[in-house]
């Protein structure tokens, strides 16, 4: 619904409702960015899918769609480096697969502004993990800064560029999906034009870092990191507000409710709210510690700032209680909301909560058992019928690795299709070393987007190696997961430019893999289960990975585009005479488009969910399952 | 004895996956908006978006900072389906309103024999444990009846104007509807949206 053309208009002054990710990605029209690069990752995902449809009608710039994070640092690093403003964007699992070149880009510096933004995941709603992020800005040495809203996601990102060009650092830009998702009213300033192309000035002995270069570079990024916290310590993205006895030290979206909390609760409170987490202004720090008797750290996740404040408490012998993680008032998991703030607050300076929620937590546990509604593969996917097939195959007895995309969702009954997974491409990896140590088969499945994002190691493993593993490349035609972003077997660029598209196929017999088959789930379920057959037979036959291709679009970019073109297909019924109420089309598929009568107990296909793959045809017994005639 | 800035509403949406419970609340968000208020959405991508249940938020009002509603703070309830409400009424506050579409869509585990769908008038009863205030109707009749199942979510929207709770006029409302969906979907939503706000209205 958040229309991309809306984010170009020259329009100063104007204010739309904005996601803090649409936000962001005005805010690189409005800070002159050149070059963005990145592999889509939710809860950063709408900063992509917003530029590439902006890209083509911003003149010199350049957005692309990475094969991962690593290429997306590097190309973006490399941009910054030259002399023009980039900047590169991922989820909390992605910096992670990007840190090998985040810690030399520290080292080496830029000469254009660069941010890169990293989206963690409190609560884990799409990620793997609940890592804090901020680490790497310490570990990295590597500026931070951490807007609080989908406002300061655009007015602190352009400062963001202003404050990495003065000290020649990228700049970590970190969000959590509470800011990412959010959406509240922003105001649109003014575009600049950007630079043309720039010439690139060689210097190598400050861009390759050799360890006679390093050994310069790390007392010049320290010496950077200090003259950064200069600037800490006036900025008035790091500031004070309220009057109070009680001190609290915030940062992100906690700063909101902390503020909501004092209003609720009806006491004052001086707050002082980071937006530069690192370098903190360790004096600012401490003069609010000195102007209180006791100060409340509010943060999500990791005690980050709690830490750096005993510890400037130590080292300055400031007398003053320091309340947060460390004495249990606050969680490191999870994400907060104003009641834990509160429930905390309540709890520091003894009084009761100003809603009973005892009481209310109390009533909600006695409402008898809701059925639960995890989220699952969608009706019409056509992963569900390559997992029944694979399971019908190998009987549900060999081991089936599983990676990172909606395809996971295959862990829940009846498919039970993913036993084991670490991060982005282990589907293959991990098969490989399971392989080595047991007699199982292992029959592992990887999306088209995540196989070439860290798949293509894995296969090299895998040939080399000769691991008799075999792989079902779930080929659906784009990033389904993160909202169908392209991929390099698309055949579509981040600029909208047509290519040519990498064959999945073609891609795995150049890595030398003997056996490569492109099957099509929807055409016939037998033959997939006989596919499949097939491919463990020979990976075990000839130590040797196998490889299936199962290519079919995901079924919400066919419905979308049924709808849009105004086509109306014949509907799937279940014929109710013929149905003898065996369940198995229920039990076996877990589509969310069918459901029991229950009053005759038969199967019933809710025609408004349904869209339209038949799998369930192949898998009545009686035939009970009819498609309307044309 | 809860202060709760009386200048702000929030507004709880629960639905499954694919409802639009998402464009509901971005399209009411925006109509605020365009009536001089302040707002915040809070909504959750990604994952949660795949046939699962899902959670939106909407605060509209000067003090409305943040995107959360926390337990027994939300003004409105608004349930696309039974057990979702079900599922968020411990986010009601005492004597807050509830909208509920009767219109049962089975979870997969209920479907497989593995959980049971609870009767209408447990959740009825469970329900009422937190509030008197309770508006039901069959919006998914009403979104067919207008020409479309997608259009359900115009229904709900039409609703929570209907509830009179919420400070947005319904010709702003209308006006964008129709700023936001194809032309050729206009009429269907316009009649899904009036016909649900004049059920809400004749409910009240």
């Amino acid at each position: 619904m958040a229309k991309p053309q809306e984010l170009l208009e020259d329009n100063p002054g104007k204010t739309l409702l904005l996601l803090a990710n649409e936000a962001i990605a005005r805010g690189v029209l409005e800070a002159g960015v050149r070059l963005v690069a990145l592999y889509p990752g939710t809860p950063s995902s709408e900063i992509g899918n917003n530029l590439t449809v902006m890209a083509p009608h911003i003149p010199n710039f350049y957005f692309e769609f990475s094969t991962n994070e690593k290429v997306a640092l590097e190309v973006a690093g490399a941009a910054a480096i030259a002399g023009v403003r980039s900047m590169m964007v991922c989820k909390g699992p992605g910096l992670n697969v990007a840190a090998d070149p985040f810690f030399s880009l520290a080292y080496v510096g830029v000469r254009a502004g660069m941010i890169i933004i990293v989206a963690d995941d409190p609560s884990m709603w799409s990620s793997q993990n609940e890592n804090d992020s901020r680490y790497y800005a310490l570990m990295g040495n590597m500026p931070m800064m951490e807007p609080s809203d989908p406002i300061e996601a655009k007015s602190m990102l352009l400062e963001a560029y202003k404050y990495s060009e003065m000290f020649e650092l990228p700049v970590l830009f970190r969000t959590t999906t509470r800011v990412n998702h959010t959406r509240a009213p922003v105001t649109f300033g003014r575009i600049p034009t950007l630079p043309q192309k720039v010439e690139f000035e060689k210097e190598p002995f400050r861009f390759v870092p050799i360890p006679s270069v390093a050994r310069t570079r790390h007392p010049w990024l320290l010496k950077q990191v200090e003259k950064a916290r200069e600037v800490s310590e006036t900025s008035p993205l790091n500031f004070t507000e309220g009057e109070g006895e009680l001190g609290i030290i915030t940062c992100g979206v906690s700063y909101n409710y902390v503020r909501e909390s004092l209003v609720e609760m009806d006491i004052q409170a001086e707050i002082l709210k980071l937006g530069i987490t690192h370098p903190i202004p360790e004096k600012k720090i401490i003069a609010f510690l000195c102007k209180h008797k006791r100060v409340v750290i509010v943060e999500e996740l990791e005690p980050f700032i709690e830490t750096h404040t005993r510890r400037l408490a130590q080292l300055h012998d400031v007398s003053v209680e320091i309340l947060g993680k460390e004495q249990g008032y606050f969680s490191r998991v999870g994400e907060y909301s104003p009641r834990i703030v509160m429930e905390a607050l309540c709890r520091i300076i003894n009084c009761n909560t100003p809603i009973n929620w005892e009481e209310i937590d109390d009533r909600a546990r006695k409402i008898p058992e809701i059925p639960p509604r995890p989220p699952l593969l969608c009706a019409g996917c056509p992963h569900r019928a390559t997992y029944y097939a694979i399971r019908a195959a190998t009987r549900g007895k060999a081991i089936y690795p599983s990676d990172i995309g909606c395809y996971t969702l295959s862990i829940a009954p009846p498919l039970e299709t993913a036993d084991i997974l670490f991060d982005m491409g282990s589907s293959i990896t991990t098969a490989c070393g399971l392989s080595e140590v047991t007699d199982q088969d292992v029959v592992a499945t990887i999306g088209d987007s995540t196989f070439f994002a860290s798949g293509l190691p894995g296969i090299v493993d895998a040939v080399y190696n000769q691991h008799r593993i075999c792989l079902v490349v779930l080929d659906n035609r784009t990033t389904a997961m993160t909202g169908h972003q392209p991929h390099p077997g698309t055949g579509i660029t981040g600029m909208q430019k047509k290519v040519q598209a990498l064959d999945i196929e073609e891609v795995c017999k150049g890595l030398g893999v003997k056996y490569v088959k492109t099957v099509y789930p929807f055409e016939s379920i037998a033959g997939l289960v006989g596919e499949v057959r097939e491919m463990v037979k020979w990976a075990r036959d000839n130590h040797s990975p196998a490889v299936l291709v199962s290519k079919e679009p995901c079924a919400l970019l066919t419905a979308a585009d049924r709808r849009r073109e105004g086509i109306v297909l014949p509907k799937y019924y279940v014929e109710s005479e013929t149905c003898n109420a065996c369940k198995r089309c229920l039990n076996r598929l877990s589509c969310p488009a069918m459901y029991m009568n229950p009053e005759t107990e038969k199967a019933v296909i809710d025609e408004t969910l349904c869209n339209l793959c038949g799998t369930c045809i192949a898998v009545c017994p009686q035939g009970a399952i009819k498609r309307e005639a044309e | 004895m809860v202060r709760n800035n009386s200048n702000t509403i929030s507004i709880a949406i629960s639905g499954v996956g694919g409802q639009g419970v998402l464009t509901l609340a971005e399209i009411l968000a925006k109509t605020a908006l365009a009536e001089g208020l302040n707002v915040r959405v809070g909504e959750i991508h990604g994952m949660a978006q795949r046939g699962g249940h899902v959670v939106c938020t909407i605060r509209i009002g000067d003090g409305a900072k943040g995107p959360v509603i926390d337990a027994g703070t939300a003004d409105l309830l608004v349930g696309f389906e039974p057990v979702e409400t079900l599922r968020e009424i411990h986010l009601i506050k005492k004597n807050g309103c509830v909208v509920m579409s009767s219109h049962v869509q089975y979870p997969v585990a209920v479907s497989m024999g593995q959980a049971e769908y609870p009767t209408h008038e447990s959740i009825l009863r469970s329900i009422g444990e937190f509030t008197d205030r309770v508006i039901e109707f069959d919006a998914m009749d009403i979104a067919l009846k207008s020409g479309s199942s997608y259009a359900l979510n115009m229904v709900m929207f039409g609703a929570i104007l209907g509830t009179g709770l919420v400070p947005i006029s319904k010709d702003s409302a209308l006006r964008a509807i129709r700023e936001s969906f194809p032309k050729r979907f206009e009429k269907i939503n316009i009649d899904a949206a009036e016909t649900g706000f004049s059920t809400v209205k004749s409910c009240l």
